[in-house]
Formats: C-alpha cells, sequence, structure tokens
C-alpha cells in the first residue's frame, strides 16, 4: 500500500470517528435539554415526560419482568409478517407472471386494495381472526403484502427484451423463462424490496397491536395513554424508535451480504 | 442434392387494433444441406419475420415447411443476451439445458470451441469482462453446441466493426462448411452476403417476396481470400443493380 493510500484511509477513518462524535453530541444534548426543561417545570413533565422519568419506567417493566416480553412478541410479530409478506409477495408474483390475463383481470384490485387505508379493515379482521398475535400478522400483511408483491412483479416485466427473445428462440417454456432468467434477473430488486418491506410490516404489527390491545410496544403505547400513564406512552415510543432502527440495519446489512455473495 | 427445407407459399400478416400489416408474400425457397444462403432486402421488408417462421417461433402464418422432423434448428440474433449472472461456460451450457440435451459429447464439442476461438481461460469469467467480439463468439459456441442440422443468423455480426466482424464471419463460414451445417443468413452488408453465401437471395420492399436469386461460386477457402478474389467485383456489381436503389 503506497503512503497516499494509507493517508487516504487514515482521513476517511477520522471522518467516522468525527461522524460519530456529533452523533452522539446530538443525542446527549437532546437528553439532557429534555432532562433539565422537565425538572425545571419549563415543558410539562406529564406530558413530555423525561429521561429519568422513562428510565424509571423501563426498570419496573424489568422488575415485573414484562419489558422482554413486550420487546420480543413486537419482534416475533415483526419477523413472521416480514418472512410472510416477502414470500407470498414473491409466490403472488410469480403467478401474476405466468398468468398474465389474471393479473389483468385481478389488477383494478389489486390497485384498490393499494390506495384503500387498510386501519380501516381493523375492526373486521379482529371480529373474524379474535384479538390474537394472528390478527396483528394479519394486518401487517394487508400492508406490506400489496407493496412487495408490486415491487418484485415490476423487477419482472423489467426483464431485458433481447435475452427474452433469446429464450424465445431457444423455445424455452414459460417455466424455464421464469426459472432461468425472470426470478436471477429480478435477483437485485428482489433483496431490495426489503428495506420497504420491513418499514412497512413495523407499521402493520403497531397498528394491530392498537386494535387488538393484548401485547407489544404497540400495546404499551395504548395501554398508557388509556391509564394516563404517559411516562409509559413515552417509554413505549423510543423503544419502538430504537427496535425500528435495528431491524432496519439488520435489513441492510442482510440485503448487502446477499447482493454482494452474486 | 437433397433439401433440407423446403418453404412453400409462405405469406404472413401482422395483426393490431389499426389493421393488418402485410409482412411477407407467396414465398418459395429449396435450401440444400450445407449450403449457405443469404437474404438481402430493404430495411422492414419482413426478414426477421421470415426466420421466426422457419425457426418456428411464429406459427401464424400461412403456407408450409417441409422438413424432417428430427432436423434441429439453432437461432442466433444480433444481440448477444448473454445472461450477465452467468458465466460464460454457464451461458452456453443454458441452451443445452433448456433444450434438455446435455450430452457428453455437446460437452467436448463445447470446450473444443471454446479452445478454437481463444476464449478457455475465459470460461469462469463474467460476460461483463470480456469484449464485444468475445462476447459475439461465446453466443456462437452456445448456439452451435446444440448442434444444429439449420443455422439461422439475424444479422450476427452487425454490432461488431472491421476486422473482428471479418473474423467472426469466417468463424462461421469455416465451421458451417466443415461440419456441413446449413445457414441462413440476413444481413444488410453486400460484402458479407458474396464471400459467405452459395447464394443471395434479394427480396422486395415489405411485403417482402423473391426479386432474384444470384448463385455466388467463388471457390476459395477463406472468407478473406473470396473477397480479393476477382469474381468478387462481379458479384458485387450483380447484387448492386439488383438492389433497387430507390426502394
Ligand atoms: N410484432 C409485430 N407487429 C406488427 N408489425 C410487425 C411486428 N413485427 C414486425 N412488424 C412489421 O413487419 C415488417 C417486417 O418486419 P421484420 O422485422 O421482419 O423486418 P426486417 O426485414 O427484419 O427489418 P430490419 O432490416 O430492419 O431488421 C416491418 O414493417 C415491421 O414494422
Ligand atoms: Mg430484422
Amino acid at each position: 500500500m503506497s503512503k497516499e493510500q494509507k493517508e487516504y484511509l487514515k482521513k476517511l477513518k477520522k471522518e467516522k470517528y468525527i461522524i460519530f462524535f456529533f452523533q452522539l453530541l446530538i443525542i446527549f444534548t437532546f437528553l439532557f435539554l429534555w432532562e433539565e426543561l422537565s425538572s425545571k417545570g419549563i415543558i410539562s413533565s406529564f406530558i413530555y415526560s423525561s429521561p429519568s422519568r422513562i428510565l424509571k419506567t423501563i426498570n419496573s417493566l424489568i422488575i415485573n419482568n414484562n419489558l422482554f416480553i413486550h420487546i420480543w412478541i413486537t419482534l416475533k410479530e415483526t419477523i413472521i409478517s416480514f418472512v410472510l409478506g416477502i414470500s407470498m409477495g414473491f409466490i403472488i408474483a410469480c403467478l401474476l407472471y405466468e398468468f398474465k390475463l389474471f393479473a389483468k383481470v385481478i389488477d383494478p384490485f389489486l390497485t384498490m386494495l393499494n390506495s384503500l387505508p387498510k386501519v380501516a379493515l381493523g375492526p373486521l379482521i379482529i371480529i373474524i381472526f379474535g384479538a390474537n398475535i394472528k390478527s396483528v400478522i394479519i394486518m401487517a400483511l394487508l400492508i406490506n403484502l400489496i407493496t412487495s408483491i408490486i415491487t418484485i412483479y415490476n423487477g419482472f416485466i423489467r426483464t431485458n427484451e433481447f435475452e427474452l427473445k433469446l429464450f424465445e428462440t431457444l423455445n424455452a417454456t414459460k417455466g424455464q423463462t421464469l426459472l432461468y432468467l425472470i426470478i436471477p434477473s429480478s435477483y437485485q430488486t428482489i433483496i431490495s424490496s426489503f428495506k420497504l418491506c420491513i418499514a412497512q410490516t413495523l407499521v402493520g404489527v403497531i397498528m394491530g397491536e392498537f386494535l387488538v390491545s393484548k401485547a407489544g410496544i404497540g400495546y404499551l403505547i395504548v395501554y398508557g395513554k388509556q391509564i394516563f400513564n404517559l411516562d409509559l406512552v413515552m417509554t413505549g415510543i423510543i423503544l419502538l424508535a430504537i427496535l425500528s432502527y435495528l431491524l432496519y440495519k439488520l435489513v441492510i446489512t442482510l440485503e448487502n451480504k446477499l447482493l454482494r455473495q452474486k | 442434392m437433397n433439401n433440407i427445407i423446403k418453404i412453400k407459399n409462405i405469406s404472413k400478416k401482422y395483426r393490431n387494433k389499426n389493421g393488418e400489416i402485410d409482412a411477407i408474400k407467396n414465398i418459395d425457397l429449396e435450401i440444400n444441406q450445407g449450403e449457405i444462403i443469404s437474404l438481402i432486402g430493404p430495411s422492414g421488408c419482413g426478414k426477421s419475420t421470415l426466420l421466426s417462421i422457419i425457426a418456428n417461433i411464429d406459427k401464424d402464418f400461412k403456407g408450409t415447411i417441409n422438413k424432417d422432423k428430427n432436423i434441429k434448428i439453432a437461432y442466433m440474433l444480433q444481440n448477444d443476451a448473454l445472461l450477465p449472472f452467468l458465466t460464460v461456460y454457464e451461458n452456453i451450457l443454458l441452451s443445452l439445458k433448456i433444450k434438455k440435451c446435455i450430452s457428453k459429447d455437446k460437452i467436448d464439442y463445447i470446450n473444443y470451441l471454446l479452445k478454437i476461438y481463444n476464449l478457455e481461460e475465459f470460461k469462469n469469467s463474467y460476460p461483463s469482462s470480456l469484449s464485444g467480439g468475445m462476447r459475439q463468439r461465446v453466443a456462437l459456441i452456445r448456439t452451435l453446441a446444440l448442434k444444429p442440422d439449420i443455422l439461422l443468423l439475424d444479422e450476427p455480426f452487425s454490432a461488431l466493426d472491421g476486422k473482428f466482424r471479418l473474423l467472426i464471419s469466417d468463424d462461421v463460414y469455416q465451421i458451417a462448411k466443415k461440419e456441413n451445417i446449413t445457414v441462413i443468413l440476413v444481413t444488410h452488408n453486400l460484402e458479407e452476403a458474396i464471400t459467405l453465401s452459395d447464394k443471395v437471395i434479394v427480396l422486395t420492399k415489405r411485403p417482402s417476396s423473391i426479386k432474384k436469386v444470384i448463385n455466388i461460386n467463388i471457390n476459395k477457402p477463406t472468407i478473406y481470400e473470396k473477397r480479393i478474389d476477382t469474381k468478387f467485383n462481379y458479384y458485387f456489381d450483380e447484387l448492386w443493380k439488383a438492389l433497387d436503389l430507390n426502394e
């Protein structure tokens, strides 16, 4: 490695530290101001809570043995809905591609379902599936499935026309074309639909937990609101922020890994 | 000589919402085993359409095509269409995989072709690392690997320039003559038509029918030698006159 290259790498590393430093600075300044303003009574600690009250709430949740259960439930629902959303989206996209007429028939219904605010279906889902984890997963699927179908299908139809023509000249069957050309060509699109899907899955899961009101981080938030314990509401929001950030990071790492393998 | 394929009175119309387009009108063609013929004609006259019909991709036409059902036809396009996510070798095997005809013979043949075209060391590379000429050669091997009796070539070299174009045309010429493959070549290039073929078929503008058939007889072993033969100029002139420039 040349001297210049070494210096360049050093510079990159330095920049990374500087960025990290400022990020920490923002977090701590925010927490500090929040704490100070509420302890001085400038903002209402009853409504806006404060870092120390949130810590206390978290502590009592841990003592009652509840914290990790709620986090785990939300996490479990998210993972199940995510995996189902991607795999069902993939299968349905394949069917739509294979059966073009079918795709044309259901196109307006997909558009309708896509633009419908899915939360409106919440009460119906609870009545049909009961107030349990099933309803939460159905809610999340309603939100993430349409997007994953549309994203993957759009990847399919963007396949290179010359490559399609090649398969035609080889008299390939529809199945062979799908298996050897369409799916491998859409690999990148499929993988990058993960990002979109995880964000939408979280929306659906929290929405589901609001409606079902049994367990999970979404439940903590509605429950806190019901008993007017806004510390609990704020704690739920902070936990959710951390969880969604970590999940998003995880998906990005997974994506990069899968894309680099190719 | 015996005909490998007899094309009788082929006509073809394309249809869409706005009406019909006559693409081909009453084409008759008898092609002998091992013959190389070129189709030459104005742009958009229906040459690719005719190849699709011969290749049995387009089944919506009038007329008949007589050939033995064991005759294998392979079709090579202008665009190499190498799949970017497969290696050179996997790309070549793809055609065999789709036709479900992988065999020891064919694998040996592929390795032989890779060797004579100097592509052996790129066997496991991805297409993105090859030059245009090399890519087209890989596409040629992919087509030849099927061991076709009839090879259909739709302007296969037009994306290449100069020397490479000549080299790969000669590749095709040599292999076709050596293995007695019948070739139908669509080209816009007069030199290519004359140096490669035994027969040049000049088509009219759309709807295409046969305007003139020119038999070529330059007895030389390579494209290059045919190009510098004195008879070349005579055929060039013939062909030039047959192609009406007002069309
Ligand atoms: N799928 C299609 N639907 C309607 N018209 C078509 C279709 N394909 C081709 N045509 C028309 O049929 C005619 C013949 O097309 P074809 O591609 O066979 O011509 P070509 O001789 O190969 O042209 P070129 O020299 O440009 O390659 C053209 O006028 C074209 O516009
Ligand atoms: Mg054409």
